[in-house]
Protein backbone atom coordinates (compact mmCIF):
# COMPACT_ATOMS: atom_id res chain seq x y z
CA UNK A 1 0.00 0.00 0.00
CA UNK A 2 1.68 3.37 -1.06
CA UNK A 3 -0.89 5.15 1.58
CA UNK A 4 0.95 3.30 4.15
CA UNK A 5 3.95 5.03 3.82
CA UNK A 6 2.46 8.22 2.32
CA UNK A 7 1.09 8.65 5.50
CA UNK A 8 4.33 8.00 7.26
CA UNK A 9 6.06 10.67 5.50
CA UNK A 10 3.19 13.22 6.56
CA UNK A 11 3.88 12.04 10.32
CA UNK A 12 7.72 12.53 9.95
CA UNK A 13 6.88 15.75 8.43
CA UNK A 14 4.44 16.88 11.48
CA UNK A 15 7.02 15.52 14.31
CA UNK A 16 9.49 17.89 13.19
CA UNK A 17 6.93 20.50 12.67
CA UNK A 18 6.62 19.83 16.05
CA UNK A 19 9.94 19.86 17.25
CA UNK A 20 11.00 23.15 15.33
CA UNK A 21 7.80 24.94 17.48
CA UNK A 22 8.80 23.32 20.63
CA UNK A 23 12.35 24.77 20.17
CA UNK A 24 10.91 28.11 19.45
CA UNK A 25 8.40 28.29 22.54
CA UNK A 26 11.46 26.61 24.64
CA UNK A 27 13.83 30.36 23.28
CA UNK A 28 11.11 32.42 24.13
CA UNK A 29 12.91 34.61 26.60
CA UNK A 30 16.55 33.70 25.35
CA UNK A 31 17.92 37.12 24.39
CA UNK A 32 18.41 37.77 20.62
CA UNK A 33 16.64 34.53 19.85
CA UNK A 34 15.15 33.81 16.43
CA UNK A 35 12.24 31.85 15.82
CA UNK A 36 12.42 29.04 13.32
CA UNK A 37 10.24 27.83 10.77
CA UNK A 38 9.42 24.81 9.05
CA UNK A 39 8.52 24.30 5.50
CA UNK A 40 7.24 21.55 3.67
CA UNK A 41 7.11 20.31 0.00
CA UNK A 42 5.32 17.75 -1.86
CA UNK A 43 7.79 14.62 -2.93
CA UNK A 44 7.93 13.11 -6.40
CA UNK A 45 5.05 12.15 -8.71
CA UNK A 46 4.61 8.98 -10.33
CA UNK A 47 2.79 8.64 -13.60
CA UNK A 48 0.49 6.25 -13.78
CA UNK A 49 -1.00 7.86 -16.86
CA UNK A 50 0.99 10.76 -18.15
CA UNK A 51 -0.60 14.05 -18.94
CA UNK A 52 -1.79 14.50 -22.55
CA UNK A 53 -1.27 10.68 -23.48
CA UNK A 54 -4.09 9.01 -25.65
CA UNK A 55 -7.11 7.49 -24.74
CA UNK A 56 -8.38 5.96 -27.60
CA UNK A 57 -6.82 5.37 -31.40
CA UNK A 58 -8.92 8.55 -32.56
CA UNK A 59 -6.43 10.41 -30.67
CA UNK A 60 -8.37 11.59 -27.32
CA UNK A 61 -6.16 12.95 -25.27
CA UNK A 62 -7.03 12.61 -21.14
CA UNK A 63 -7.61 15.81 -19.55
CA UNK A 64 -5.34 15.60 -16.67
CA UNK A 65 -3.00 12.48 -16.20
CA UNK A 66 -2.83 10.01 -12.62
CA UNK A 67 0.00 11.18 -10.75
CA UNK A 68 0.16 9.72 -7.70
CA UNK A 69 2.54 11.59 -5.25
CA UNK A 70 4.57 9.98 -2.64
CA UNK A 71 4.21 12.47 0.37
CA UNK A 72 5.87 14.97 2.07
CA UNK A 73 8.99 16.25 3.02
CA UNK A 74 10.91 18.87 4.68
CA UNK A 75 11.95 21.90 2.43
CA UNK A 76 13.47 24.21 5.08
CA UNK A 77 13.56 25.30 8.67
CA UNK A 78 14.53 28.57 8.00
CA UNK A 79 15.07 31.30 10.61
CA UNK A 80 13.00 34.32 10.45
CA UNK A 81 15.61 37.25 10.99
CA UNK A 82 12.79 39.82 12.47
CA UNK A 83 13.42 42.46 14.80
CA UNK A 84 12.93 41.15 18.30
CA UNK A 85 11.78 43.54 20.99
CA UNK A 86 13.73 45.68 22.89
CA UNK A 87 13.81 45.80 26.66
CA UNK A 88 15.50 48.19 28.80
CA UNK A 89 17.92 46.62 31.83
CA UNK A 90 19.47 50.01 33.07
CA UNK A 91 22.95 47.55 32.60
CA UNK A 92 25.93 49.25 31.20
CA UNK A 93 27.20 46.51 29.08
CA UNK A 94 23.76 45.29 27.63
CA UNK A 95 23.83 46.30 24.43
CA UNK A 96 20.73 45.69 21.94
CA UNK A 97 21.19 46.18 17.98
CA UNK A 98 18.15 47.94 16.53
CA UNK A 99 18.51 46.70 13.16
CA UNK A 100 20.92 44.77 11.11
CA UNK A 101 23.80 43.23 12.18
CA UNK A 102 25.60 40.94 14.68
CA UNK A 103 28.05 41.42 17.45
CA UNK A 104 31.69 39.68 16.48
CA UNK A 105 32.70 37.32 19.59
CA UNK A 106 35.94 35.44 18.93
CA UNK A 107 35.52 31.77 20.58
CA UNK A 108 38.38 29.50 22.72
CA UNK A 109 39.34 28.22 19.39
CA UNK A 110 39.84 31.23 17.59
CA UNK A 111 37.04 31.05 14.97
CA UNK A 112 34.55 34.02 14.93
CA UNK A 113 31.06 33.42 15.71
CA UNK A 114 28.70 35.86 15.72
CA UNK A 115 25.58 37.05 18.21
CA UNK A 116 22.74 38.84 18.48
CA UNK A 117 22.57 38.43 22.19
CA UNK A 118 24.26 41.82 23.65
CA UNK A 119 24.76 40.60 27.75
CA UNK A 120 28.16 42.11 28.03
CA UNK A 121 30.24 41.69 30.84
CA UNK A 122 33.79 42.79 32.05
CA UNK A 123 36.41 39.84 33.14
CA UNK A 124 38.74 39.86 35.20
CA UNK A 125 41.27 41.82 32.73
CA UNK A 126 38.69 44.35 32.30
CA UNK A 127 38.00 43.14 29.07
CA UNK A 128 34.50 43.26 27.71
CA UNK A 129 33.32 39.45 27.28
CA UNK A 130 29.93 37.69 26.60
CA UNK A 131 28.54 35.93 29.25
CA UNK A 132 30.04 32.76 28.35
CA UNK A 133 33.54 34.75 28.46
CA UNK A 134 34.13 34.89 24.85
CA UNK A 135 35.71 38.21 24.06
CA UNK A 136 33.95 40.67 21.57
CA UNK A 137 36.01 41.44 18.80
CA UNK A 138 37.46 43.67 18.31
CA UNK A 139 38.56 43.56 21.95
CA UNK A 140 37.76 46.54 24.08
CA UNK A 141 39.57 46.54 27.34
CA UNK A 142 38.23 48.85 30.49
CA UNK A 143 40.30 50.85 32.82
CA UNK A 144 40.49 50.45 36.10
CA UNK A 145 39.63 53.45 37.05
CA UNK A 146 36.71 53.61 34.86
CA UNK A 147 33.65 54.86 36.37
CA UNK A 148 30.99 55.08 33.54
CA UNK A 149 30.95 53.22 30.52
CA UNK A 150 28.83 54.62 27.53
CA UNK A 151 28.26 53.11 24.41
CA UNK A 152 27.12 55.34 21.58
CA UNK A 153 24.43 54.64 18.70
CA UNK A 154 27.38 54.63 16.65
CA UNK A 155 29.24 51.62 18.71
CA UNK A 156 32.02 53.86 19.75
CA UNK A 157 32.94 52.92 23.90
CA UNK A 158 33.24 56.08 26.02
CA UNK A 159 34.30 56.00 29.46
CA UNK A 160 34.94 58.94 32.20
CA UNK A 161 38.21 58.39 33.88
CA UNK A 162 38.33 59.18 37.68
CA UNK A 163 39.51 62.82 38.36
CA UNK A 164 39.13 63.37 34.91
CA UNK A 165 35.87 65.64 33.16
CA UNK A 166 36.28 64.05 29.36
CA UNK A 167 35.40 61.11 28.47
CA UNK A 168 37.90 59.15 26.90
CA UNK A 169 37.33 56.89 23.64
CA UNK A 170 38.59 53.12 23.98
CA UNK A 171 37.31 51.69 20.86
CA UNK A 172 34.91 51.13 18.43
CA UNK A 173 32.58 47.98 18.21
CA UNK A 174 32.03 46.83 14.68
CA UNK A 175 29.13 44.99 13.43
CA UNK A 176 28.89 41.90 10.97
CA UNK A 177 26.07 41.35 8.19
CA UNK A 178 25.77 38.69 5.74
CA UNK A 179 23.92 38.41 1.99
CA UNK A 180 22.21 36.07 3.42
CA UNK A 181 21.85 35.61 7.26
CA UNK A 182 19.43 33.09 7.43
CA UNK A 183 22.19 30.87 5.88
CA UNK A 184 23.99 31.63 8.86
CA UNK A 185 25.02 28.32 11.29
CA UNK A 186 23.85 28.08 14.46
CA UNK A 187 25.85 26.38 17.08
CA UNK A 188 23.62 27.03 20.63
CA UNK A 189 24.70 29.40 23.03
CA UNK A 190 22.50 32.10 21.01
CA UNK A 191 26.04 32.14 18.73
CA UNK A 192 25.74 32.04 14.93
CA UNK A 193 28.93 30.79 12.56
CA UNK A 194 29.46 31.82 8.50
CA UNK A 195 28.63 29.01 6.74
CA UNK A 196 29.02 28.48 2.77
CA UNK A 197 24.86 29.31 2.56
CA UNK A 198 25.24 32.85 4.73
CA UNK A 199 27.88 34.51 2.44
CA UNK A 200 31.01 36.13 3.42
CA UNK A 201 30.45 38.74 6.41
CA UNK A 202 30.74 42.05 5.83
CA UNK A 203 31.86 44.33 8.64
CA UNK A 204 30.89 47.90 9.70
CA UNK A 205 30.33 50.23 12.36
CA UNK A 206 26.80 50.80 13.73
CA UNK A 207 25.08 53.47 12.16
CA UNK A 208 26.69 52.73 8.72
CA UNK A 209 24.10 52.14 6.22
CA UNK A 210 22.98 48.81 6.31
CA UNK A 211 23.94 48.18 9.75
CA UNK A 212 21.71 48.90 12.78
CA UNK A 213 22.21 51.03 15.78
CA UNK A 214 23.86 49.91 19.10
CA UNK A 215 21.23 50.72 22.09
CA UNK A 216 22.92 50.85 25.73
CA UNK A 217 21.36 49.66 28.92
CA UNK A 218 18.68 47.03 26.64
CA UNK A 219 18.82 44.20 25.54
CA UNK A 220 16.98 42.32 22.32
CA UNK A 221 14.11 40.18 23.03
CA UNK A 222 13.62 36.76 21.39
CA UNK A 223 11.05 37.42 18.73
CA UNK A 224 9.16 34.51 19.28
CA UNK A 225 5.38 35.00 18.88
CA UNK A 226 3.84 33.06 21.52
CA UNK A 227 0.02 32.98 19.94
CA UNK A 228 1.18 31.67 16.55
CA UNK A 229 3.13 29.23 18.01
CA UNK A 230 0.67 27.62 19.88
CA UNK A 231 -2.07 27.79 16.80
CA UNK A 232 0.57 26.00 14.82
CA UNK A 233 1.48 23.54 17.58
CA UNK A 234 -2.68 22.84 16.97
CA UNK A 235 -2.42 22.58 13.76
CA UNK A 236 0.80 20.45 13.64
CA UNK A 237 -1.14 18.26 16.04
CA UNK A 238 -4.02 17.37 13.82
CA UNK A 239 -2.59 17.07 11.01
CA UNK A 240 -0.24 14.83 12.81
CA UNK A 241 -3.59 12.88 14.12
CA UNK A 242 -4.80 12.88 10.54
CA UNK A 243 -1.80 11.09 9.20
CA UNK A 244 -1.99 8.41 11.38
CA UNK A 245 -5.60 7.88 10.95
CA UNK A 246 -4.30 7.29 7.17
CA UNK A 247 -2.17 4.71 8.33
CA UNK A 248 -4.67 3.32 10.38
CA UNK A 249 -7.31 3.23 7.20
CA UNK A 250 -4.68 1.67 4.94
CA UNK A 251 -3.93 -0.89 8.09
CA UNK A 252 -8.15 -1.69 7.49
CA UNK A 253 -7.68 -2.21 3.65
CA UNK A 254 -5.03 -4.46 3.87
CA UNK A 255 -6.53 -6.23 6.65
CA UNK A 256 -9.29 -7.22 4.46
CA UNK A 257 -7.02 -8.24 2.03
CA UNK A 258 -5.68 -10.54 4.50
CA UNK A 259 -9.01 -12.01 5.74
CA UNK A 260 -10.20 -12.70 2.46
CA UNK A 261 -11.25 -16.56 1.85
CA UNK B 1 -17.01 -16.65 -16.04
CA UNK B 2 -15.39 -14.93 -13.31
CA UNK B 3 -16.18 -11.71 -14.47
CA UNK B 4 -17.90 -10.41 -10.95
CA UNK B 5 -14.40 -11.00 -9.48
CA UNK B 6 -12.93 -9.05 -12.32
CA UNK B 7 -15.12 -6.28 -11.85
CA UNK B 8 -14.40 -6.55 -8.30
CA UNK B 9 -11.18 -6.28 -9.19
CA UNK B 10 -11.23 -3.42 -10.99
CA UNK B 11 -12.68 -0.94 -8.42
CA UNK B 12 -10.13 -2.01 -5.44
CA UNK B 13 -7.64 -1.10 -7.97
CA UNK B 14 -9.53 2.30 -8.06
CA UNK B 15 -10.33 2.50 -4.58
CA UNK B 16 -6.43 1.85 -3.26
CA UNK B 17 -5.40 4.52 -6.24
CA UNK B 18 -7.64 7.04 -4.28
CA UNK B 19 -6.33 6.54 -1.03
CA UNK B 20 -2.62 7.05 -2.05
CA UNK B 21 -4.09 9.97 -3.63
CA UNK B 22 -5.89 11.14 -0.38
CA UNK B 23 -3.00 10.10 1.88
CA UNK B 24 -1.09 12.30 -0.57
CA UNK B 25 -3.50 15.15 0.26
CA UNK B 26 -3.32 14.62 4.21
CA UNK B 27 0.81 14.47 3.99
CA UNK B 28 1.04 17.73 2.77
CA UNK B 29 -1.80 19.51 4.74
CA UNK B 30 0.73 22.09 5.99
CA UNK B 31 2.84 22.34 2.99
CA UNK B 32 2.75 26.06 1.22
CA UNK B 33 0.95 26.40 -2.23
CA UNK B 34 -0.16 22.71 -2.49
CA UNK B 35 -3.29 21.58 -4.41
CA UNK B 36 -5.61 18.97 -3.23
CA UNK B 37 -6.51 16.75 -6.12
CA UNK B 38 -9.51 14.16 -6.53
CA UNK B 39 -9.58 11.04 -9.16
CA UNK B 40 -12.25 11.15 -11.61
CA UNK B 41 -13.50 7.58 -12.41
CA UNK B 42 -14.81 6.54 -15.23
CA UNK B 43 -16.92 3.27 -16.35
CA UNK B 44 -15.25 1.30 -18.69
CA UNK B 45 -17.60 -0.66 -20.62
CA UNK B 46 -16.48 -4.56 -22.05
CA UNK B 47 -18.29 -7.03 -23.56
CA UNK B 48 -15.85 -10.34 -23.33
CA UNK B 49 -17.78 -12.47 -25.63
CA UNK B 50 -20.89 -11.95 -28.04
CA UNK B 51 -23.31 -14.17 -26.34
CA UNK B 52 -22.72 -12.02 -23.27
CA UNK B 53 -24.25 -8.61 -21.53
CA UNK B 54 -21.82 -5.48 -21.64
CA UNK B 55 -20.02 -5.19 -18.70
CA UNK B 56 -19.15 -2.10 -16.24
CA UNK B 57 -15.71 -1.68 -15.23
CA UNK B 58 -14.24 1.11 -13.57
CA UNK B 59 -11.16 3.03 -13.89
CA UNK B 60 -9.39 5.62 -12.82
CA UNK B 61 -8.86 7.79 -15.71
CA UNK B 62 -7.59 11.17 -14.72
CA UNK B 63 -6.56 13.47 -11.75
CA UNK B 64 -8.69 16.77 -11.07
CA UNK B 65 -6.38 19.09 -8.93
CA UNK B 66 -8.75 21.59 -6.54
CA UNK B 67 -7.36 24.59 -7.99
CA UNK B 68 -8.74 27.19 -5.35
CA UNK B 69 -6.58 29.55 -3.43
CA UNK B 70 -5.18 28.33 0.04
CA UNK B 71 -5.59 30.25 3.23
CA UNK B 72 -3.09 32.74 3.40
CA UNK B 73 -1.44 32.71 6.61
CA UNK B 74 0.82 35.89 7.73
CA UNK B 75 4.64 34.95 8.31
CA UNK B 76 5.76 38.13 8.62
CA UNK B 77 9.38 37.37 6.65
CA UNK B 78 9.69 40.08 4.55
CA UNK B 79 10.74 37.77 1.72
CA UNK B 80 7.48 35.68 2.07
CA UNK B 81 4.85 36.24 -0.75
CA UNK B 82 1.54 34.92 -1.52
CA UNK B 83 -0.18 35.47 -4.39
CA UNK B 84 -4.14 35.76 -3.90
CA UNK B 85 -5.58 35.64 -7.51
CA UNK B 86 -4.82 33.76 -10.33
CA UNK B 87 -1.16 32.76 -11.55
CA UNK B 88 2.06 31.32 -10.44
CA UNK B 89 5.19 32.26 -9.79
CA UNK B 90 8.02 31.25 -12.27
CA UNK B 91 11.68 30.11 -11.38
CA UNK B 92 14.54 28.72 -13.60
CA UNK B 93 15.75 25.43 -13.69
CA UNK B 94 18.74 23.94 -16.19
CA UNK B 95 15.46 22.57 -17.83
CA UNK B 96 13.42 25.54 -18.61
CA UNK B 97 11.06 27.63 -16.31
CA UNK B 98 9.34 25.82 -13.90
CA UNK B 99 6.42 27.51 -11.92
CA UNK B 100 5.19 27.51 -8.19
CA UNK B 101 2.93 29.09 -6.17
CA UNK B 102 5.02 28.16 -3.04
CA UNK B 103 6.18 32.34 -2.31
CA UNK B 104 8.88 31.54 0.74
CA UNK B 105 11.49 33.37 -1.09
CA UNK B 106 15.16 33.82 -0.03
CA UNK B 107 18.19 35.26 -0.99
CA UNK B 108 21.25 33.32 -2.01
CA UNK B 109 24.85 33.78 -1.20
CA UNK B 110 24.90 35.87 -4.58
CA UNK B 111 21.82 37.92 -2.86
CA UNK B 112 19.63 36.44 -5.93
CA UNK B 113 15.55 36.17 -4.71
CA UNK B 114 15.34 32.39 -4.77
CA UNK B 115 12.82 29.57 -4.02
CA UNK B 116 12.92 26.97 -1.43
CA UNK B 117 14.26 24.73 -3.84
CA UNK B 118 17.20 27.23 -4.52
CA UNK B 119 15.91 28.09 -7.79
CA UNK B 120 16.22 31.51 -8.90
CA UNK B 121 12.84 33.68 -9.11
CA UNK B 122 12.40 35.41 -12.28
CA UNK B 123 11.29 38.62 -13.18
CA UNK B 124 8.87 39.59 -15.73
CA UNK B 125 11.67 40.42 -18.18
CA UNK B 126 13.17 36.67 -17.81
CA UNK B 127 15.74 37.58 -15.77
CA UNK B 128 17.23 37.02 -12.09
CA UNK B 129 16.83 38.57 -9.84
CA UNK B 130 19.99 40.45 -7.43
CA UNK B 131 19.00 42.29 -4.67
CA UNK B 132 21.96 45.23 -4.46
CA UNK B 133 24.21 45.09 -1.56
CA UNK B 134 23.51 47.15 1.21
CA UNK B 135 19.97 47.07 0.68
CA UNK B 136 17.88 45.65 3.47
CA UNK B 137 14.12 47.29 3.23
CA UNK B 138 13.06 45.24 0.42
CA UNK B 139 9.22 45.96 -0.44
CA UNK B 140 7.31 43.83 -2.39
CA UNK B 141 3.87 45.72 -3.91
CA UNK B 142 0.66 44.37 -4.36
CA UNK B 143 1.40 44.23 -8.15
CA UNK B 144 4.31 42.03 -6.92
CA UNK B 145 6.89 45.05 -8.04
CA UNK B 146 9.76 44.80 -5.75
CA UNK B 147 11.42 48.12 -4.33
CA UNK B 148 14.50 48.77 -1.81
CA UNK B 149 15.43 51.50 -0.26
CA UNK B 150 17.88 52.26 -3.24
CA UNK B 151 14.96 52.36 -5.93
CA UNK B 152 12.52 49.82 -7.86
CA UNK B 153 14.11 46.90 -8.56
CA UNK B 154 12.70 44.60 -10.47
CA UNK B 155 8.80 42.99 -10.81
CA UNK B 156 8.23 39.17 -10.20
CA UNK B 157 6.78 37.34 -12.76
CA UNK B 158 3.62 36.22 -12.56
CA UNK B 159 2.03 34.10 -15.37
CA UNK B 160 -1.04 31.79 -16.43
CA UNK B 161 -1.95 29.47 -18.64
CA UNK B 162 -5.18 28.11 -20.59
CA UNK B 163 -5.09 24.66 -19.06
CA UNK B 164 -4.34 24.25 -15.49
CA UNK B 165 -5.08 21.28 -14.90
CA UNK B 166 -2.81 20.38 -17.90
CA UNK B 167 0.21 21.38 -15.71
CA UNK B 168 2.40 18.22 -14.14
CA UNK B 169 3.60 18.07 -10.88
CA UNK B 170 6.88 17.52 -10.07
CA UNK B 171 7.02 17.46 -6.48
CA UNK B 172 8.60 20.59 -4.87
CA UNK B 173 5.38 22.34 -5.76
CA UNK B 174 7.03 22.74 -9.01
CA UNK B 175 5.01 22.25 -11.79
CA UNK B 176 5.78 22.37 -15.84
CA UNK B 177 3.80 22.31 -18.74
CA UNK B 178 4.60 23.13 -22.44
CA UNK B 179 1.59 25.51 -22.85
CA UNK B 180 1.83 29.27 -23.75
CA UNK B 181 2.80 31.38 -20.09
CA UNK B 182 -0.09 34.24 -20.44
CA UNK B 183 1.33 37.30 -18.72
CA UNK B 184 -1.51 37.74 -15.72
CA UNK B 185 -2.22 41.61 -15.93
CA UNK B 186 -2.98 43.07 -12.26
CA UNK B 187 -1.63 39.86 -9.86
CA UNK B 188 -2.59 39.95 -6.52
CA UNK B 189 0.77 39.87 -4.17
CA UNK B 190 1.01 39.93 -0.59
CA UNK B 191 4.07 40.38 1.02
CA UNK B 192 5.04 39.08 4.62
CA UNK B 193 2.01 36.16 4.10
CA UNK B 194 2.57 32.27 2.19
CA UNK B 195 -0.23 30.61 1.01
CA UNK B 196 -1.28 27.51 2.81
CA UNK B 197 -2.23 24.12 1.33
CA UNK B 198 -5.70 24.09 0.01
CA UNK B 199 -6.63 20.61 1.53
CA UNK B 200 -9.40 20.68 3.67
CA UNK B 201 -9.67 18.19 6.58
CA UNK B 202 -12.86 17.13 6.87
CA UNK B 203 -13.47 16.47 3.11
CA UNK B 204 -10.05 13.99 3.38
CA UNK B 205 -11.36 12.39 6.33
CA UNK B 206 -14.80 11.43 4.96
CA UNK B 207 -13.32 10.07 1.72
CA UNK B 208 -11.31 8.34 3.61
CA UNK B 209 -13.98 6.44 5.37
CA UNK B 210 -15.95 6.33 2.03
CA UNK B 211 -12.97 4.87 0.00
CA UNK B 212 -12.32 1.94 3.16
CA UNK B 213 -16.06 1.15 3.53
CA UNK B 214 -16.15 0.70 -0.34
CA UNK B 215 -13.46 -1.19 -0.17
CA UNK B 216 -14.39 -3.21 2.59
CA UNK B 217 -18.01 -3.81 0.88
CA UNK B 218 -16.33 -5.11 -2.71
CA UNK B 219 -14.08 -7.23 -0.49
CA UNK B 220 -17.46 -8.97 0.76
CA UNK B 221 -18.80 -9.09 -2.55
CA UNK B 222 -15.52 -10.83 -3.55
CA UNK B 223 -16.50 -13.45 -0.30
CA UNK B 224 -19.64 -13.91 -1.35
CA UNK B 225 -18.99 -14.73 -4.82
CA UNK B 226 -16.59 -16.79 -4.14
CA UNK B 227 -18.90 -18.64 -1.84
CA UNK B 228 -21.89 -19.04 -4.47
CA UNK B 229 -19.48 -20.64 -6.14
CA UNK B 230 -17.90 -22.87 -4.07
CA UNK B 231 -21.58 -23.64 -2.72
CA UNK B 232 -22.40 -24.60 -6.77
CA UNK B 233 -19.88 -26.77 -7.40
CA UNK B 234 -20.64 -28.69 -4.29
CA UNK B 235 -24.33 -28.74 -5.46
CA UNK B 236 -23.76 -29.87 -8.89
CA UNK B 237 -21.30 -32.32 -7.69
CA UNK B 238 -23.81 -34.17 -5.43
CA UNK B 239 -26.53 -33.88 -8.06
CA UNK B 240 -24.74 -35.90 -10.18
Amino acid sequence: MRSLSIGATGMLAQQLNVEVISNNIANMTTTGFKRQRAEFQDLLYQNMRRVGSTSSDAGTVVPSGVQIGAGVKTAAVYRINEQGNISVTGNALDLAINGQGYFQVELPDGQTAYTRAGSFQLNAEGTIVTADGYQLQPGLVVPENAVDITVNPNGEVLVKLDGQTQPANIGQIQLATFPNPAGLEAIGDNLLLESPASGNIIAGNPGAPGFGRVIQQALETSNVNIVSEITNLITAQRAYEMNSRVISTSDQMMQSISQMR
Amino acid sequence: MENVLYIALSRQEAMRRQMDVVANNIANMNTSGFKSQRPLFLEYLERPDRRQERMSFVQDYGLMRNLQAGPVTVTDNPLDVALRGDGYFAVETLAGPRYTRAGGFQLNTDRELVDRNGLPVLSDAGARIVIPDGANQIRIKGDGSIETEQGPLARLKVVSFDDEQKMQELGGGLYSTEQEERPVEKPEVTQGALEGSNVQPIVETTQMIDVLRAYQNTQRMIDSEHERLRTAIRQLGRVQ
